[in-house]
């Protein structure tokens, strides 16, 4: 029973960050139904603006951790305005490697600023790296700021689209861009507003997750496939799936790592989506409309 | 014949008698009559810019000094730096330009593993004389190239290391948790060899991902099989957050890593949980921990060359390596050829350099001169240490 808890706290606060990352990937997905291969590289860039802030010169965490969505905010917008707008309406082919050239810019940005202080750059723990118990359950308080953080930021988010105007206009433009237009909503902006709220989430779910790994300008790849096979298991166009995907998927690697073996944590995942998908092929909570990607 | 026939005639002869009287020199690519063009390739830029950057300033404070003190046979030592930003085909690239454009002599060069793989061949047809610093892949060595030499530990003497090592310590129930790219297969594959030599089976043999974060479930599995001592096959990113969840988890096993974590003070900065690294013990190419008073001379060198710069144990790889390359071209003599380097570094026997912690070895069948591995440790809130030698055979 011991063992099924740890892994559950421990597949949670994973799956958490997951989540988040595939909110970033959903919501600008929903809108422009582009899928932004930057996205990986917009939450690196913004852990280290967080981490450059909170560790270099000293600003508290919760001001850097803001300072990172609001520069998460501006790279998406950026990423728009570069990738995105010129491009609209030549093929997907065009708008996938406009994205793609954005990751490798990022990258290699990063790797010039940040990649000569240290193979993998510490961000220290916002709360005390002791372990304190629960019930019997060894915890380290970091994983559960995590944990917190990450619903706050989603409960945030979903309070964003639901009750703010922008939020509502996204939605609108989501679910059908040509009557958005025709009752007067300023499409661009709402996609330069997506791509934005994308990334800020994304340097939202950096912040977060730094204290709990560590940086190197090269990581960015790799939480985007995780949020990206988050974000398909929950069927690509839908908010609360993005977040049931992550959330499953940071589940059933830590089970599979504890019960199977630990050769078992990379792959399980997407055996997973493999399974879901040839049942569903919308995901778990997606709609059926047809997607440029 | 006119005088001006005869003129021509006498420039001509004066021109080949001049171009006769030195016919070495013209055709030993990188060798002038008063330097030698020494080239380096590695990663300048990127995360791997430890293993490549770090080791050739140390490479070229050694060749300031040699140079300070007249040089060798009063050629005075060039370095040329190559980026291969630890990526097998820029490496390639690299040292194609090293051996055709540049024209070095030789190359002291080989960060990242993968990279100098790749590299490899096309070192072996150019018959370079080339010295590995850092790269420790067997098959950069193995088999034998005639002109490629290592000064760095290789994986496979790493691997034997650690096992010894544990079982020095006592250890009696020891498991394995690696990384299965290729840098970590070729760690793992001949550490399960080096078990097989004992006639030992791992406890547990668990893997983890490059990129994971969180190692929870490996923690649990090899606490489950009560393992006294965890042989350590990741990059620093995986085992900080190994040795992290391993304290959080109340696993307290005796950690023995290897030379890809070569630097336990920023091992335990990464970690960032305290405590957590008491019990972690690790490989290090060289002796020296950089705030030895031993290495206080290079400590100088590399601050006054680059300010900024803090003596690291990379440095240090460069300076072992560049010190071992000077003593083979000091053998060469003054009638220097890639052969007659080739020569003297295949006779160096038990060459002592500042650095390395034991003696420099080279053979004609066996390139891997360095085999002994030193362990090193930093308690909490103390600096690192060194804890002893292991000697490979």
């Amino acid at each position: 029973m011991e063992l099924l808890v740890y892994l559950l706290l421990s597949g949670l606060t994973t799956g958490s960050l997951y989540a988040l990352i595939a909110l970033g990937i959903v919501v600008v997905n929903k809108a422009t139904a582009v899928i932004n291969f930057a996205h990986g590289e917009l939450f690196m860039f913004s852990g280290f603006v967080a981490w450059m802030l909170h560790v270099q010169m000293g600003v508290p965490y919760l001001p850097s951790l803001l300072a990172a969505v609001a520069f998460g905010f501006l790279l998406g917008a950026a990423t728009d305005l570069i990738a995105f707008r010129p491009l609209k309406n030549a093929n997907i082919i065009s708008l996938v490697l406009a994205t793609i050239g954005i990751a490798f810019m990022l990258r290699g940005t990063a790797r010039v600023i940040w990649g000569g202080k240290g193979d993998y750059l510490p961000f220290p723990p916002i709360t005390s790296p002791e372990p304190i118990m629960i019930g019997g359950i060894m915890v380290i308080p970091q994983q559960l700021a995590v944990l917190a953080g990450s619903i706050v930021i989603m409960v945030a988010f979903a309070a964003f689209f639901r009750l703010t105007r922008a939020g509502k206009m996204m939605q609108a433009t989501a679910d059908n861009a040509k009557a958005a237009t025709l009752a007067g909503i300023r499409v661009d902006r709402i996609y330069m507003l997506s791509f934005g709220t994308g990334a800020a989430i994304a340097g939202a779910a950096a912040a977060l997750m730094a204290p709990l790994t560590l940086l190197y300008p090269d990581m960015g790849f790799s939480f985007f496939i995780k949020g990206f096979a988050a974000a398909v298991l929950g069927g690509l166009t839908s908010l609360p799936g993005a977040v049931l995907g992550g959330i499953s998927i940071g589940i059933v690697e830590a089970l599979a790592g504890g019960y199977l073996h630990s050769s078992f944590i990379e792959v399980s995942a997407f055996i997973v989506i493999m399974f879901v998908l040839v049942v569903r092929p919308t995901g778990l909570l997606g709609s059926t409309r047809f997607r440029r990607v | 014949m006119t005088l001006k026939r005869c003129l021509k005639a006498g420039l001509s002869g004066l021109f080949l008698a001049v171009a006769a009287l030195q016919p070495g020199q013209a055709q030993v690519p990188g060798v002038t009559a008063d330097t030698i063009k020494i080239g380096s390739f590695g990663a300048l830029t990127g995360p791997g810019y430890l293993y490549g950057k770090l080791p050739m300033n140390g490479i070229e404070v050694v060749f300031d000094q040699v140079n300070a003190a007249g040089g060798i046979n009063g050629r005075k030592l060039e370095l040329v730096r190559e980026d291969d930003r630890c990526d097998p085909a820029a490496a390639i690239g690299a040292v194609k330009k090293l051996i055709h454009e540049e024209k070095v002599f030789a190359i002291i060069g080989g960060g990242c593993s993968n990279a100098t793989v790749a590299a490899r061949e096309t070192l072996a047809e150019a018959k370079i004389p080339v010295i590995i610093m850092a790269s420790v892949h067997d098959g950069i060595t193995t088999p034998v190239a005639p002109t490629i030499f290592s000064t760095a530990l290789t994986s496979s003497l790493e691997s034997a290391a650690m096992l010894q090592f544990a079982l020095d310590q006592g250890a009696k129930r020891i498991a394995v948790i690696s990384m299965r790219d290729a840098w970590g297969r070729s760690r793992y594959t001949p550490l399960m060899e080096a078990f097989q030599k004992k006639g030992i089976k791992p406890v547990l043999d668990e893997e983890m991902a490059p990129d994971a974060n969180d190692a929870t479930a490996q923690v649990l599995r090899l606490k489950g099989a009560n393992a006294d001592a965890v042989l350590v096959v990741l990059y620093p990113k995986p085992a900080a957050i190994f040795m992290r969840d391993a304290q959080k988890l109340g696993f307290k096993p005796l950690a023995v890593g290897q030379s890809g974590i070569a630097d336990p003070a920023a091992f335990e900065d990464q970690v960032g949980s305290p405590g957590a690294t008491a019990s972690f013990r690790t490989i290090s190419m060289v002796r020296y921990t950089p705030e030895d008073p031993a290495v206080d001379k290079w400590r100088k060198a590399i601050e006054a060359k680059f300010p900024g710069d803090r003596l690291s144990v990379f440095n240090l790889f460069g300076i072992g390596s560049a010190q071992v390359m000077v003593e083979g071209l000091k053998r060469a003599g003054p009638d220097l050829t890639r052969e007659k380097l080739v020569a003297a570094l295949n006779g160096l026997k038990d060459f002592q350099t500042d650095v390395y912690p034991g003696g420099i070895t080279c053979v004609e069948t066996d390139h891997r001169c360095n085999k002994s591995p030193a362990w090193i440790a930093k308690e909490p809130g103390k600096p690192v240490r060194v804890l002893g030698v292991t000697k490979v055979e």
